[in-house]
């Protein structure tokens, strides 16, 4: 572009740091437009009169404000605008609306590195998001969410919509949500998995569903929400549940490259301020069977049984000891023991131990449970009488499969939690616009 | 592959009513499985019958096969003018040794080799960068799957936006098995990647990284066939090896031209650059050549000697990617 362009810069811009120089003759100002931030100078001469540079060192941090402005090159570098190359010299600036003189927090603070800020931020939610650092991680938030829903219809699939008020904990246990319904009382879901199977019964083929999920979980940790964004897939297989496992990397992986191809910039900014190893994956994605996981977990000292579940600290070792030996961040570990699934997973069908059910990981961490369901109402009735489940409970879960069910099989991933574990950073918080843990309950 | 079976939906005592105004065949089905006796009533019957029949069928039956091992041996005959007798011996006289008997002795070797199973598959892993294909690790990969049951896959890194189709089918079709890891004696897993240097990786607890095509061919092939056990010839096929890996495919114009010239040499006193058979060696030169340049472009010792390689079928894996 020319030099000396007149610009006229819109409403949002936000000047979140104001400096007046020393004789009162210079303001400069930093503006701010989501991502980026441009340095402004409001320098007495023939445009600006010294009451006008003294009406911009005065204008309260984080104000709206429209400038009318010159574009102009500098000879240095501005190291800490993103825009470093130009700056604008104001020739008009208006206060579109004013902010108050005492914020409840600073915003330096929150683009500091370590969370020091975190309990505040997260109370002033108008506020905080508008770091460079937390608008690129809800952009790239929403283009995951992009990613999936394009991901899968083009596939073929059809977005459905399940209720989030239902009669029955759908997982059986003590992790749900109570809500007043008239006279009687009624659950929050804790996934839409019974519904998922039902539009599958009732020949969807393939469906997807993208909604809050409510859990009652007591768990004060840096992946757990009570409520979060669940991004959930069911879908009817031709002959092997593996035709599932494949659907689902696939739509990973073309998240994964989605926002490696279109959202560098997004990443990059990120990584200024939480500063992580750039995601790996391959394609097709890596299959593991769990006897291999715990063959390599044994290798390298764990003592664990063959029936074992796996506890956080060894999933972490396992993603380690992954990638240090094919390099990737993503993988599936197909094949888990029978006896540490829920009642509906499907057996396998060769080794009665173990069942047709698989969880993906990213960076060491567990984003996704999933499995074969049982389709056959006696089957699935069996297996709840083995798991002490009340019968009375599930009726109607079973009876949707006792009029012709195909075969299927689904899982479902956490929004946040896979934006969290994408950037590599620690706190599902940060990718969640307004938390819900045990302790959080507003804004 | 045993799956999830659904429950017969017809029970199988359904009644038909059957017309009895017509000539009525006796069932020819139900006379074998009536009773156990019958079927041996059959045989005794066409004793009784034609005694010289059967005798006929047993005759012609040994004249076919006798007609098969005659042209096999022709076959590799054939093969012997053309080749130095490294298959001679497997054509000839191994009509009757099953192919499945060779592959099996698989696991005990590879116990000895890699060291004792835990249970896992126990997967090979090499890093390649797409710009250049390892053409001698796909040949030794097809020589594994001969001798064990080998599950094969190829991946993408995201370092790397695209690879050509050919790349992706370099390891042959997948296997009808591939669903079940544990049913497979070794796994062979190519990743194509933004490497600098090609690298295999198999054991991280008990072995470091290899690096380099010459030295991941010679743990490969090292489960293949032993090295010969004279030093001398074993370090001349480690000489050949070098020299095709450093001076043959990143070497300069000249450098090459040296190459060929000695492998002429060699090539004109004996039919195999290292002993009487087929080596790393060979395997090695042959991708190298070919990678620099047409066959037809070498000398002539050299040519009949690629010839050679062909003929033993071993490099088919190699070729698609040399067009």
């Amino acid at each position: 572009f020319t030099q000396s362009q007149g610009v006229w810069l819109g409403i949002s811009s936000q000047p979140p740091s104001i400096h007046l120089s020393s004789k009162g003759k210079q303001c400069f100002l930093v503006l701010r437009q989501q991502q980026f931030n441009v340095q402004a100078l409001v320098a007495v001469g023939e445009r600006a009169s010294k009451q006008m540079v003294k009406f911009a060192a005065n204008i309260n941090k984080e104000s709206i404000v429209d400038v009318e402005a010159v574009v102009k090159k500098v000879e240095q570098t501005i190291e800490s605008c993103s825009q470093q190359d130009v700056e604008l010299h104001i020739e008009r600036i208006f206060v579109v609306s004013q902010a108050e003189p005492r914020l409840p927090l600073q915003l330096e603070d929150c683009v500091r590195p370590e969370g020091e800020g975190d309990e505040v931020r997260m109370r002033a939610r108008a506020l905080g998001p508008r770091t460079t650092t937390s608008q690129a991680i809800f952009r790239l938030q929403s283009r995951v969410c992009q990613l999936f829903r394009d991901t899968l219809t083009n596939k073929g699939f059809v977005e459905i919509q399940t209720p989030k008020i239902i009669s029955a904990a759908s997982e059986g246990g003590a992790n749900v949500f109570t809500v007043s319904y008239f006279k009687t009382s009624a659950y929050l879901a804790q996934s839409p998995q019974l519904y998922k199977q039902m539009c599958i019964c009732a020949d969807f083929d393939k469906v997807f569903c993208v909604g809050p999920v409510f859990r009652a979980e007591d768990s004060n940790t840096h992946r757990h929400l009570t409520e979060f964004v669940g991004l959930d897939i069911e879908l009817a297989f031709n002959y092997h549940y593996h035709e599932v496992i494949e659907s689902i990397t696939d739509t990973m992986v073309q998240i994964f490259k989605g926002l490696r191809d279109k959202f560098q910039t997004e990443i990059q900014t990120v990584g200024k301020q939480y500063p992580s190893e750039p995601f790996k994956f391959l394609e097709p994605t890596l299959r593991l069977e769990y006897s291999e996981g715990v063959a390599m977990l044994r290798e390298a000292g764990v003592e664990m049984g063959d029936e074992e579940d796996l506890s956080t600290p060894n999933e972490k070792l396992l993603g380690r000891l992954v990638k240090e030996k094919y390099d990737t961040d993503f993988y599936v570990l197909d094949k888990y023991p029978l006896a540490v699934r829920p009642f509906y997973t499907m057996p396998d069908p060769n080794d009665k131990k173990y069942s047709n059910s698989y969880d993906m990981f990213m960076r060491g961490e567990e984003i996704l449970s999933g499995a074969q369901r049982i389709h056959d109402a006696q089957l699935l009735t069996e297996r709840a009488m083995h798991h002490n489940i009340d019968l009375e409970k599930i009726k109607s879960y079973i009876d949707s499969f006792r009029y012709g069910a195909p075969p299927h099989g689904g899982g479902g991933i956490g929004l946040e939690r896979v934006c969290m574990l994408y950037l590599g950073l620690h706190n599902v918080r940060q990718t969640s616009m307004f938390p819900r843990d045990p302790k959080r309950l507003t804004p | 592959m045993p799956m999830y079976q659904v429950k017969p939906v017809f029970g199988d005592d359904i009644k038909t009513d059957l017309p009895t105004c017509m000539y009525k065949l006796p069932n020819i089905h139900a006379q074998r499985s009536a009773s156990g006796c019958s079927e041996h009533a059959l045989q005794n019957g066409t004793e009784v019958v034609d005694p010289a029949f059967r005798d006929l069928e047993v005759r012609q039956d040994k004249i076919m096969r006798r007609l098969y091992e005659l042209k096999a041996a022709v076959d590799g005959l054939a093969k012997t003018v053309t080749t130095p007798d490294a298959d001679l011996d497997q054509t000839v006289t191994s009509l009757s040794q099953s192919p499945t008997a060779t592959s099996f002795r698989g696991t005990a070797d590879l116990d000895s080799l890699l060291g004792k199973d835990l249970g896992a598959l126990r997967d090979i892993v090499i890093n390649a960068n797409p710009a250049r294909p390892p053409l001698t690790l796909l040949v030794l990969h097809a020589m594994l799957c001969q001798r064990y049951r080998v599950l094969s896959s190829v991946h993408v890194h995201s370092s790397v936006s695209g690879v050509p189709a050919q790349l992706l089918s370099c390891l042959g079709p997948r296997h009808a098995d591939s669903y079940v890891r544990q049913r497979f004696q070794l796994g062979f897993t190519l990743i194509w990647k933004d490497v600098s240097k090609l690298q295999m990786k198999f054991s991280i607890q008990n072995m470091c990284p290899i690096e380099g095509e010459a030295n991941v061919a010679r743990f490969l092939f090292r489960l293949v066939a032993p090295y010969p056990s004279d030093p001398a010839l074993a370090t001349l096929v480690d000489s050949w090896v070098d020299t095709a890996f450093f001076q043959l495919a990143e070497g300069s114009a000249k450098e090459r031209s040296a190459v060929l010239r000695a492998l002429n040499g060699a090539l004109g006193r004996d039919p195999w650059l290292a002993g009487p058979e087929l080596s790393l060696a060979d395997i090695a030169c042959y991708c190298c050549v070919l990678q620099t340049g047409p066959a037809a472009s070498s000398p002539a010792n050299v040519q009949r000697w690629l010839k050679a390689c062909e003929n033993l079928g071993h490099f088919g894996p190699a070729n698609p990617l040399l067009q």
